[in-house]
């Protein structure tokens, strides 16, 4: 263990190199839940491994269940925080995917499960290899979804969310996720915070009423047959506790710095975007490598920022539109497809907001796909891009940065342009 | 009459706890559900946490938005993972040292069919609750479809007469057996002719979960799903145990023994001339049908003397 | 900051060498982040592994094109043409190989360094593993960190007599590489 100077670390920490898998591991130890669902699947299986070994070795004292496939974890873990549990699993892709129906049931019933997705691709064709594809796929699904971008981020995330979920206004299932390879697997310093501090942390929530659990002879039940009125009234009530999750959310970073001395920005981070120009909007991993080139160009006299999406669900609209009015043209990176329209999905919502953003105008980047790596060499390419269009030049709206072939003029049957 | 008397006083007895279900419920005339489900917690207790899935159990057990048939707790569920979630719950109130039966309540699509796959880890995890299969060989609140519990000859409406098709033309799978093979501390089958014997299966159930799972396979015949005569329900399962079609049987840390032995088993048209979904089958059918009930009711008979008389080879006891 | 790219297969501890470089850069007060690429396959695959060591924080999530230094830890890849791609001018290359009477040459480097890291560590530990010594010889190699921090950051990966031998492997390493100026 290397401790940094005092200067350099808050008391009571200390920096490991770790994986973004075994980061999460060390969040979900911290955290102390009570019932942990376990099965593996690449790239999370690390994040079960750690955790059964904490287990075996006595440092994490909870229920251990090994479960037979993701949607028993899911359907466990739910049915443990319904009945008044901290709980945790961690899945990917397909398994996220075979969980679904629990997915959705999870927040429906507004269990304050906390779980973490490592990103990678689900499509037909195969594919052990990173994307965000699994995560679009369940955006719909009610809950509340953050985004890391290096190993510190997992775990600051992973505490995070807990504060989030569990709180009593919100009571909303939080997914935590990152890519996967580029950080499931990237060994970096984190800095691992003590245990007491993180039971500071967390301790706001035990001063907070109690939310209703279900208890052998209480007669409480879950999962009732919801139907018009009454179905309503909850699915109102849970769209408003979504909302409400932007603010906490901003709030809980704020607590989160006191003690800890790391702030994100909450649902958005900005980097360098007083003075910007023009924007890349991005998230997870690519998000270092944005900021490496961001300044590079910025040493050659180019004003562009980057804002990093935090949290995707809910959608920070009011603060995206605050931190993009007035800039001169905005790209959107996105690592995944958003299958009926041509741009990706991050570009698609944010340019329902187009119409708040005083006309910058907009574009799509598609990249990082199955592993295609976003590289600094791609990054300034998107750069370049947005300065043409900001420069009033003729663009495409969508740009396949990594397959050049997608970028062609479309060429009709007959074989004219 | 004193006799048959003394026999009710019997099952009777079991029963000392509230009925927690209201007078008037949204079940079928007749239906051997229902009387399955105000059975239990009138035997186990009130203190149960029952969970329940989309079924014909449903509109009883899980109630409509904030109003209930019932004062239990209750735990509304998927099918898919019925077994995953009671392993949540359990799991949570041992964690908590918080007393607790967690009776996973399920049909035979979600044990049998859908949620076959967790009910089997659940069981392999040894998991402490009870999961009760109520069995009406089925899909019956959908409108009645083919599951892995349909006997072979039997109609659904996706197994219809048709011309060419009469029927299902497959054989049940033997839902009971397969979990007694987990070697779980409990499993049984029951049915409702034989009330004592189910409720002293229920008693020995909630026994056995403090050392882990424990499985009840419920024959309870489906007047609508079947067409018989709602009087008739019981006397379904009284016909359906004399010709072993439903052998009654339980097994402890999987040692089989039968808890009810039919001296002379009738032939099952003794059973199949109640029940209109059989009307159809032939006499050659009907043979296929016998057949494997006596397949099965051998393999059960064979398993239930396997312990004392098989013997290891002698370098396995070295 | 030198960015670093790692040659191996399955099985011989590619992305264990990676990581625990990374671990020893962290305990000089430096930055270190690596991360492998691989799909499914287990033992025996070609893997690459990247690493990047700086003194300032290391915000790059993405492979290495053009490599400072090469460590090729599989000795059938050393004439592999993928290897060498986008290697920098006045770059170096560490390659574990049996064949001592190995040199490789290139228009971009600068330094070529050799070590049987197979032998010791069938020597030390019993099992042909070459990653802990390849740790050490890096450290000789590059003259970007002494070899404590290395043998301390083993402390994180082995125990026990485990962790001694190995500690033995990386102070091997360090010490009988074979440095070569081009």
């Amino acid at each position: 263990m290397v401790t940094k100077t005092k200067a350099e670390t808050k008391k009571g920490s200390q920096i490991k190199v770790i994986t973004g898998n075994a980061a999460a591991a060390i969040a979900a130890k911290l955290a102390c839940p009570d019932v942990v669902a376990a099965y593996p699947i690449t790239p999370q299986t690390e994040i079960i491994e750690q955790i059964s070994k904490f287990h075996a070795n006595g440092e994490m004292d909870c229920e251990l269940i090994t479960v037979e496939g993701e949607n028993s974890a899911m359907n466990a873990v739910m049915a443990a925080s319904l009945a008044g549990g901290r709980v945790f699993t961690a899945t990917s892709s397909w398994g996220l995917v075979f969980m679904y129906d629990a997915v959705l049931a999870t927040s429906g019933a507004r269990a304050p499960v906390v779980m973490v997705n490592v990103n990678r691709e689900t499509p037909g064709i195969i594919a052990v290899s990173s994307g965000q594809q699994d995560m679009i796929c369940t955006r719909d699904a009610g809950w509340i979804f953050l985004i890391a971008e290096d190993c510190q981020e997992v775990l600051d995330l992973v505490l995070q969310a807990y504060r989030l979920a569990e709180d009593y206004d919100i009571q909303v299932p939080v997914m935590v996720h990152y890519d996967g390879f580029y950080l499931s697997y990237l060994s970096e310093g984190v800095d691992v915070p003590f245990q007491e501090d993180v039971d500071k942390f967390l301790s706001v929530l035990e001063d907070q009423p109690k939310r209703t659990v279900l208890t052998p002879g209480n007669g409480m039940g879950c999962g009732s047959h919801g139907i018009l009125g009454g179905y309503m009234e909850l699915r109102h009530k849970h769209v408003t506790a979504l909302e409400r999750s932007k603010a906490k959310f901003d709030q809980i970073d704020k607590e989160y710095e006191d003690i800890f001395g790391r702030a994100y920005g909450g649902q958005l981070e900005e980097y360098r975007m007083d003075d910007a120009d023009v924007v890349l909007v991005g998230s997870g991993s690519m998000c270092g490598t944005i900021k490496t080139v961001i300044d590079e160009k910025r040493q050659a006299g180019i004003k562009v920022g980057l804002l990093k999406m935090r949290m995707f669900r809910p959608f920070p609209g009011e603060a995206i539109v605050k931190a993009l009015k007035g800039k001169k043209a905005i790209g959107v990176v996105d690592r995944s497809l958003n299958f009926g329209h041509k741009g990706g999905p991050f570009y698609t919502e944010i340019k329902a907001f187009e119409t708040q953003l005083d006309g910058s105008p907009m574009i799509s980047f598609i990249d990082g796909i199955a592993n295609t790596d976003i590289t600094t060499v791609n990054v300034a390419a998107m750069i370049d891009t947005i300065c043409a269009l900001a420069a009033g030049k003729e663009v495409r709206e969508v740009t396949w940065v990594s397959y050049p072939e997608a970028n062609e003029p479309e060429v009709n049957k007959s074989g004219g342009k | 009459m004193a006799a048959k008397k003394g026999k009710l006083t019997k099952v009777l007895d079991h029963l000392k706890h509230e009925d927690p279900f209201s007078k008037g419920v949204a079940f079928c005339p007749g239906c051997g559900l229902e009387l399955l489900l105000r059975f239990i917690p009138q035997v186990m207790g009130n203190d149960i946490v029952i969970t329940g899935t989309p079924s014909c159990s449903a509109p009883v057990l899980l109630g409509q938005n904030n109003q209930s048939w019932h004062k239990l707790s209750y735990f509304g569920t998927l099918m898919t993972g019925a077994a995953a979630n009671a392993t949540g719950l359990a799991r949570y109130y041992r964690k908590a040292g918080i007393d607790n039966t967690v009776v996973c309540f399920n049909g035979d699509g979600t044990a049998a069919d859908i949620g076959f796959g967790n009910l089997s880890g659940a069981a392999e995890r040894n998991e402490p609750f009870i999961y009760i299969c109520y069995d009406n060989e089925g899909y019956m609140n959908t409108g009645i479809q083919k599951s892995g519990t349909t006997p072979f000859g039997a109609t659904t409406t996706t197994t219809p007469k048709g011309s060419v098709h009469k029927g299902k033309n497959l054989r049940r799978m033997n839902l009971a057996l397969k979990m007694a093979m987990h070697k779980i501390p409990y499993a049984a089958t029951a049915t409702l002719s034989d009330l004592d014997d189910l409720a002293k299966k229920l008693l020995k159930a909630k026994e056995a979960k403090e050392r882990g799972f424990a499985f009840l396979h419920v024959f309870a015949p489906c007047t609508t799903g079947w067409g018989y005569a709602p009087e008739n329900t019981i006397e379904v399962c009284r016909r359906a145990v004399k010709t072993n079609y439903f052998p009654l049987w339980e097994a402890v840390d999987g040692k089989i023994r039968m808890t009810k032995t039919v001296k002379k088993p009738k032939p099952v048209k003794t059973y199949t001339e109640l029940i209109k979904k059989f009307a159809h089958l032939t006499e050659e059918d009907h043979q296929i049908l016998q057949d494997d009930i006596d397949y099965e009711f051998c393999i059960l008979g064979g398993l239930s003397v396997l312990e004392g008389e098989c013997q290891l080879p002698v370098s396995a006891q070295d | 900051m030198n960015e670093v790219r790692f040659h191996g297969r399955g099985g011989q501890g590619v992305v264990t060498t990676s990581k625990i470089l990374a671990n020893a850069f962290a305990r000089t007060g430096q930055f270190g982040a690596s991360f492998p690429m691989f799909g499914f396959e287990r033992r025996g695959a070609p893997v690459t592994a990247f690493g990047r060591f700086s003194d300032k924080p290391v915000r790059e999530k993405t492979q290495i094109y053009n490599p400072d230094i090469l460590v090729v830890l599989d000795p059938s890849q050393k004439a592999s043409k993928a290897v060498f791609l986008g290697l920098k001018p006045d770059s170096m290359l560490l390659l574990n190989d049996t064949d001592i009477t190995t040199r490789i040459t290139h228009e971009n480097l600068k330094r070529f360094a050799l070590i049987n890291a197979n032998k010791i560590a069938l020597e030390e530990i019993g099992l042909a593993i070459p990653n802990t010594v390849i740790v050490g010889a890096f450290a000789k190699m590059s003259g970007l960190l002494d070899v404590e921090p290395c043998c301390g950051a083993l402390e994180d990966y082995f125990s026990g007599s485990k962790l001694a031998a190995n500690i033995v492997c990386t102070k091997r390493g360090f010490e009988e590489v074979e440095l070569f100026d081009l």
